[in-house]
């Protein structure tokens, strides 16, 4: 067996190996980290590219970990989907890593930036691990250490508010693993499986027997992924943890994490539950009216918001929603929307948060009210913010528009005009509370007697490359939309 | 001409301001004089471009062009066929004199080099939507348009304007959410949003109606029809004259616009009227005249009254739309023609007034017709020509409105063409009559001189002016047998 097969499982492991080495690494040679760190992502990412090929030539395949197949060992599968959310992670993982690089000085203690690092790679390689596994209780094990690391990456920082936010988050984040876990052991019960594909083909004999417990299953995946994802109601952890974090780790939280568990529900609905059972169960039904709450509500939320970041959070669990309503809308073309969009709001909300990062690193304000002016004295930074919030409103030129574009398609198509007008609506919420910042920042002087402090231009840069990305996904989005309905063809088969 | 060469030319001229303007925004850093010559020169080599395009469109010539393909079934692409020609040389023309004005007018504001490039892009991103081949295209330009236009409204930056900018900015965005709405209804009907094809909506159902109405809001928000005119009033009095001109006499008609494509190539003639959507716009439409006109009796501010003047003009557009009959087209069109001239003449001579003298309120002018003698002569040609007195181009296009609604069997319309020509008197002859005649008192304080605005100034608003009277007098003149040739090539899918 050459190199070249193991791919699948060394995306995951050099991360995880990293991750254990970071803080020895550290304390040997300091300087030595964050190229490693480096270096270990722009691997991931040929591996992925790899991958990628792989798929092309040959269609999707299955990765044995051990050589031990299933139901005894654990698979990886790898599809063009995976591969997707895989390159998404990596991807922007590494972009966000190397803004953090500059910003960490200033947020963190510099002992500590050792174990950030750690944590950092943790989380980039748990959450590829979910995105790739193939069994039950192994996506709980990625869930488990990616929901650690998260929690840790918002209370590196120290301050009273990220300890108690990230508490916040540690009690729900185990609420639902815990849930999840019980999921699992209800499913086990009933089919004897945890492989993806043996309990799709376990289950309906099962679900005949022991309808009840199966209902308490899905009752319970909802909950637990709905948890993890901010799915509304359960979004209540979200706006403390991710605000009060550094910067970078708000830009991975925002923009990486809830997808990944947004992207696992979606696994489990459409792998693990046969069609049928979701045709009995209306697990997308209420997936789609919650991701309709929050929509509207996240928006509706942000916009009494006064902490920038703050508010951005909120708009995470609104655009969250879009993801979901992507899934549960079950309709191709919304789905390839709600894909669509997972990459897009990853660069979009990376970047809004990187532009938080640098405004409170540059002036010391976080306050939405202190933002007047500000475009004056940070240009460059606030035409990004501006791009973003264009993109979140859906204005032609940016990614957002192709996404929603796909929804409203999706739900055209699925005869549900009723969420067409959720999204147009949450398109006017969005202007309602991005335009305002906008306008003042360039419009109204700039008051302030404190210098404006430089900002490192690797910051400016990754925060540039995100701006042109956005607008690149928006102005030539076929590559990504041919690719993304293709896989989606050949995932789903509709 | 090949084939790759004949479609460069509409390309050419919208991609051209575009492209233009950071070249002016980097030559206004150096110098204001080079940036306001690049400013004009673009205008007119857009002008020209568009123009050139006249002996082939008149020969029955449909130009089309396509960009890529943004995402599968769904391109950029480009058309320019009689209509798209008739309102992209409008605009190029009217936007030439606007930018001559403007270089007086806006030597004395601040922040020249933000207004100049905003001013080249925003015609652009006009003839980017009078030349869009597909609704898609349409819709990004529309938006491109609105947005930039924003920098107009609030380019004085004073609260009253970036209150008015600000809702602006948003009904902008609700009227692209509606468009945005309307357009994937029809392509999810109709399968391609192309404007190069039939109808693409064929029978009437619950979708269409609501493909319809949302297609009424978001461009009837631009072309600030009852009830969505409520920014229209606010944002175009605070801009700069120019752009109040700009916006007043082309940015609207890009709605009218929008909707004639709507009614001619997502639905048809017969199922608008099969649908009843004609009353829909009927009655919107006299509410708007009404309205407009109503509203504008009560306004001092001399560019707030003619910003509802515009308004109650639009309604006559939309009046035509809603008849839907050769005569009624043919005056939509021709009014489209008319209006951009009279409202552009006005605001222009209404900002040298206030550039000269700094007076906005009416209520301060009576006796400035004798200190302005040339601005207001061309005010009251214009303001005549409003009203529909008879040599003047207003009147030939009520006239041929008026010609159209009787056809139609509807002589409630022409009384209500008639009720609005009086109010129009009532509003715009207590200024002009008073500027000339009034104020008397005052000249024996301040004597007798004559304070006329800047040449630059005043060429431009004599040649719209002349325009009035020329394209008036003249029985086959080129706006009228444009627009002739264009309603027979709408409704019957060509004249030729």
């Amino acid at each position: 067996m050459t190199l070249q097969h193991h791919f699948p499982a060394l995306i995951i492991v050099i991360f995880l190996i990293c991750a254990f080495i970071m803080p020895l690494l550290f304390r040997w040679r300091s300087t030595l980290c964050a190229p490693a760190l480096l270096l270990v992502h722009l691997l991931a990412l040929a591996m992925a590219v790899a991958l990628l090929v792989r798929l092309y030539a040959g269609g999707p395949f299955y990765y044995h970990l051990g050589n031990w197949a299933p139901p005894w060992g654990i698979e990886l599968k790898i599809d063009f989907l995976r591969v997707y959310m895989v390159l998404i992670l990596v991807g922007l993982g590494l972009w966000i890593f190397v803004y953090a690089l500059k910003d960490l000085a200033h947020e963190l203690k510099r002992e500590v930036t050792g174990w950030y690092y750690a944590l950092y790679a943790l989380l980039i390689g748990s959450m590829s691990g979910m995105a790739l596994t193939n069994d039950m209780f192994n996506l709980f094990v990625f869930m488990e250490i990616c929901g650690i690391a998260s929690c840790a990456i918002i209370s590196i920082k120290e301050s009273r508010e990220c300890l108690e936010a990230s508490f916040k988050y540690l009690i729900l984040s185990a609420m639902g693993t815990g849930c999840y876990l019980m999921a699992i052991a209800m499913i086990y019960m009933v089919t004897g499986q945890l492989n993806f594909q043996l309990i799709r083909e376990a289950l309906p004999a099962a679900a005949g027997l022991y309808p009840n417990n199966l209902l308490v299953a899905t009752a319970l995946i909802i909950v637990a992924f709905g948890t993890k994802a901010a799915l509304f109601p359960l979004h209540v952890w979200l706006p403390d943890a991710h605000a009060s974090a550094p910067s970078p780790s708000s830009a991975v939280l925002s923009g990486l994490v809830i997808k990944i568990y947004a992207f696992s529900l979606f696994n489990i609905l459409f792998f693990v539950f046969p069609a049928s059972f979701r045709q009995a169960v209306p697990i997308n039904e209420i997936v789609l009216w919650l991701a309709t709450l929050g929509i509207l509500f996240g928006s509706i939320f942000a916009m009494v918001q006064e902490d920038l970041k703050k508010m951005l959070a909120y708009s995470s669990i609104a655009q969250i929603g879009y993801v979901f309503m992507g899934i549960g809308l079950n309709q191709p073309t919304a789905l390839l929307g709600g894909f669509y969009h997972i990459l897009n709001h990853a660069l979009m909300k990376g970047m809004l948060f990187m532009v938080a990062g640098v405004i409170i690193q540059a002036t010391g304000r976080r306050r939405v009210k202190d933002l007047n002016g500000i475009g004056h004295v940070l240009p460059l930074v606030m035409i990004a913010f501006t791009v973003g919030g264009f993109s979140m409103i859906g204005i032609p030129g940016t990614g957002g528009l192709i996404s929603k574009w796909y929804l409203a398609e999706g739900a055209l198509l699925a005869n549900r005009l009723f969420f067409v007008i959720v999204i147009v609506l949450s398109s006017l919420l969005n202007a309602v509370y991005y335009l305002p910042i906008i306008i003042n920042a360039f419009l109204n002087p700039y008051e302030g007697r404190e210098p404006v402090k430089p900002v490192s231009r690797l910051m400016v840069g990754a925060i540039t490359a995100g701006m042109i990305a956005v607008i690149f996904f928006g102005v030539y989005p076929k590559p990504v939309i041919v690719f993304l309905k293709a896989a989606l063809a050949a995932v789903i088969g509709m | 001409m090949n084939e790759a060469a004949a479609s460069a030319v509409p390309v050419f001229a919208f991609l051209f301001p575009i492209l233009m303007t950071p070249v002016i925004m980097f030559a206004g850093r150096r110098s204001g004089r080079l940036r306001n010559a690049l400013a004009l020169a673009t205008t007119v080599v857009t002008f020209l471009a568009v123009i050139s395009l006249y002996p082939r469109i008149i020969g029955g010539e449909v130009i089309q062009f396509t960009f890529f393909e943004i995402l599968p079934e769904l391109h950029i692409s480009f058309r320019v066929d009689l209509l798209s020609f008739c309102l992209a040389a409008l605009s190029a023309f009217i936007w030439v004199l606007c930018t001559i004005y403007s270089i007086d007018y806006m030597a004395r504001e601040h922040a020249g080099s933000r207004y100049y490039p905003v001013l080249i892009f925003t015609l652009g991103a006009c003839l980017g939507i009078f030349m869009a081949g597909d609704f898609f295209t349409l819709f990004i330009f529309f938006e491109l348009m609105s947005l930039i236009a924003y920098i107009l409204v609030i380019h004085e930056e004073t609260p009253a304007a970036l209150k008015a900018g600000y809702k602006y900015l948003i009904m902008t965005i609700i009227g692209g959410l509606a468009l945005f709405f309307g357009i994937i209804i029809t392509f999810e009907l109709g399968g391609t949003v192309s404007l190069s094809g039939g109808p693409l909506v064929q029978e009437t159902s619950l979708l269409a109606f609501l493909a319809f109405i949302s297609f009424l809001i978001g461009f009837g928000m631009k072309a600030g029809i009852f009830p969505l005119h409520v920014w229209l009033p606010d944002a175009h009095p605070v801009a700069p004259s120019p752009a109040s001109a700009l916006l007043s006499g082309i940015m609207l008609k890009t709605g009218a616009y929008g909707l004639l494509r709507v009614i001619f190539h997502v639905f048809s003639v017969e199922l608008v009227k099969s649908g009843g959507w004609d009353k829909i716009m009927g009655v919107i439409a006299v509410i708007t005249i009404l309205l407009g006109s109503a509203v504008a009796l009560t306004q001092d501010d001399i560019k707030r009254r003619l910003a509802y003047s515009s308004i109650g003009q639009m309604g006559y557009i939309l009046l035509g739309m809603s008849i839907l009959n050769e005569n009624t087209l043919i005056g939509d069109i021709f009014h489209i023609f008319t209006h951009a001239m009279i409202k552009s003449t006005l605001f222009l001579a209404a900002g040298a007034i206030i550039w000269k003298t700094g007076k906005r309120l009416i209520s301060e002018m009576p006796g400035i017709g004798r200190q302005m003698p040339f601005t207001l002569g061309c005010f009251s040609l214009a303001a005549l020509a409003m009203i529909g007195i008879p040599p003047l181009n207003g009147f030939l296009s009520k006239w041929t409105l008026g010609l159209g609604a009787l056809e139609a069997g509807m002589p409630f319309y022409v009384l209500i063409l008639l009720v609005s020509s009086l109010l129009n008197a009532l509003y715009y002859l207590p200024i002009i009559v008073p500027a000339f005649f009034g104020g008397l008192e005052s000249d024996h304080e301040h004597g007798f001189d004559i304070k006329e605005a800047t040449p630059r100034m005043l060429v431009p608003v004599a040649i719209l002016a002349l325009g009035t009277l020329i394209f008036g007098l003249l029985p086959s003149n080129i706006p009228f047998d444009l627009s002739r040739l264009t309603a027979s090539y709408l409704l019957r899918g060509g004249p030729f």
